[in-house]
């Protein structure tokens, strides 16, 4: 009788154990949806759309000018640093590769943009050499770096962009497709390795938009 | 009384913000460092617990299952990339890292180690072999940064950490197996 009581206190604390176990792995991980921190940085992002702060961009022809350049147009940013050997060519490389996607949008209902997180480093005319090697056109598709330093670190705070130089002028940075809509939030934070889904989402959203207007 | 100072002393000695922040800077020693010495410092505190509430521990752990598996849920749970992180920027989450390993993973360990069959305890081990190979792929082949506060190359070391350590569990396992202790008597 005394082993069967003791045993059930153990099972008692056993399922009790095991409850714990279960609501601690689904509060840590969001019910069971982000096991790192920066699925739980996309989710909350789309959660909170945050607004593009204002901030002055210098590109790769020397122009200056904040988000509003671009108004009634949405923005498709990538941020990235010209001496990274990584992460970074394939990003453009993808970037490029959806710019030929959308031919019918591009220019008209969105531009492209890449901002560089390493203004010292990246000045107009490296930039212009980078965007060459990418064959964007400086237009419908820019390279820009943020020259004032408070500027930049706001709109990686806001965009959730983390930035971690290793001290041998290198950095280790999260990477994203960025879509600013027309009123400057942002609206989507897409993989940048699946291209044809950033495609759909964002011809999807135009034409409802088109849609809408009619 | 000695091993609950020892562990004690261990303890306030992680939680020293310097000490705190060298190994946390780190992702290698954040794991395989920081974490196992808090787990060591609830085990050698863990005595002075066993002591003051035997019957606590008898009733409720009697086989010793319930321990072990809080422990291993513990452990599990700071192995989770997002945790690692989270540690790092979350004030809340830190704390509960210098809790949860001490007392719900230490103190449990130290109570069920000894109440486990040999059977449980190489069922332990099995495990722990089993998700350290299992995370050290994570980590060296992953293609991109799971930690957003670490560097991708902390990442890749503390792959074949993870990998290193599984290895010392299979050798320990082949030991067990092939070596009969009473050869050597």
């Amino acid at each position: 009788m005394i082993s069967v009581l003791k045993n059930r206190h153990t099972t008692i604390s056993l399922i009790v154990v095991i409850l714990f176990g279960f609501v601690l792995f689904y509060i840590g991980t969001d019910g069971f949806k982000a096991f790192t921190a920066e699925t739980a940085r996309l989710k909350e992002l789309k959660e909170e759309k945050p607004v593009f702060p204002q901030v002055t961009m210098e590109d790769s022809k020397g122009r200056t000018y904040s988000l509003s350049e671009f108004e009634n147009k949405y923005v498709l940013i990538t941020f990235l640093y010209t001496s990274c050997g990584t992460v970074c060519p394939q990003l453009e490389k993808n970037m490029a590769e959806l710019y030929e996607r959308l031919p019918q949008y591009v220019g008209k209902e969105i531009v492209f943009l890449s901002i560089s997180f390493d203004p010292t480093r990246d000045d107009p005319d490296r930039l212009e050499t980078y965007r060459k090697a990418f064959g964007s056109d400086g237009d419908t598709w820019r390279m820009a770096r943020i020259v004032d330093k408070d500027e930049l670190d706001l709109l990686l705070e806001r965009f959730g962009v983390i930035v971690i130089p290793d001290g041998n002028g290198n950095f280790t940075h999260n990477s994203a497709f960025y879509l600013v809509d027309k009123t400057g939030r942002l609206s989507e934070v897409m993989d940048y390795t699946r291209i044809e889904e950033a495609a759909d989402t964002i011809a999807t959203l135009i034409e409802s938009e088109k849609g809408n207007k009619k | 009384m000695t091993s609950f100072i020892y562990g004690l002393l261990l303890y306030f000695f992680l939680m020293i913000p310097p000490v705190a922040n060298l190994v946390e800077s780190i992702m290698i020693t954040h794991m395989h460092m920081q974490m196992p010495f808090l787990v060591i410092a609830g085990f050698l505190m863990g005595k002075l617990f066993q002591q003051r509430f035997p019957l606590f521990f008898k009733k409720w752990n009697s086989n010793g299952i319930p321990g072990i598996t809080l422990f291993l849920i513990i452990i599990i749970y700071w192995t989770i990339p997002r945790t690692m992180d989270e540690a790092l920027t979350v004030q809340s989450v830190e704390a509960f890292k210098f809790l949860s390993l001490p007392f719900l993973a230490g103190i449990p360990l130290r109570d069920s180690w000894s109440k486990l069959s040999s059977l449980g305890r190489n069922m332990v081990i099995v495990i722990f072999m089993i998700k350290y190979f299992g995370m050290g792929a994570l980590y060296i082949w992953w293609p991109s940064q799971l930690c957003n506060n670490y560097l991708l190359i902390d990442q890749l070391t503390l792959g074949w950490g993870f990998i290193t350590t599984a290895l010392c569990l299979l050798f320990y396992f082949i030991y067990l197996f092939m070596i009969d202790p009473s050869d050597y008597e």
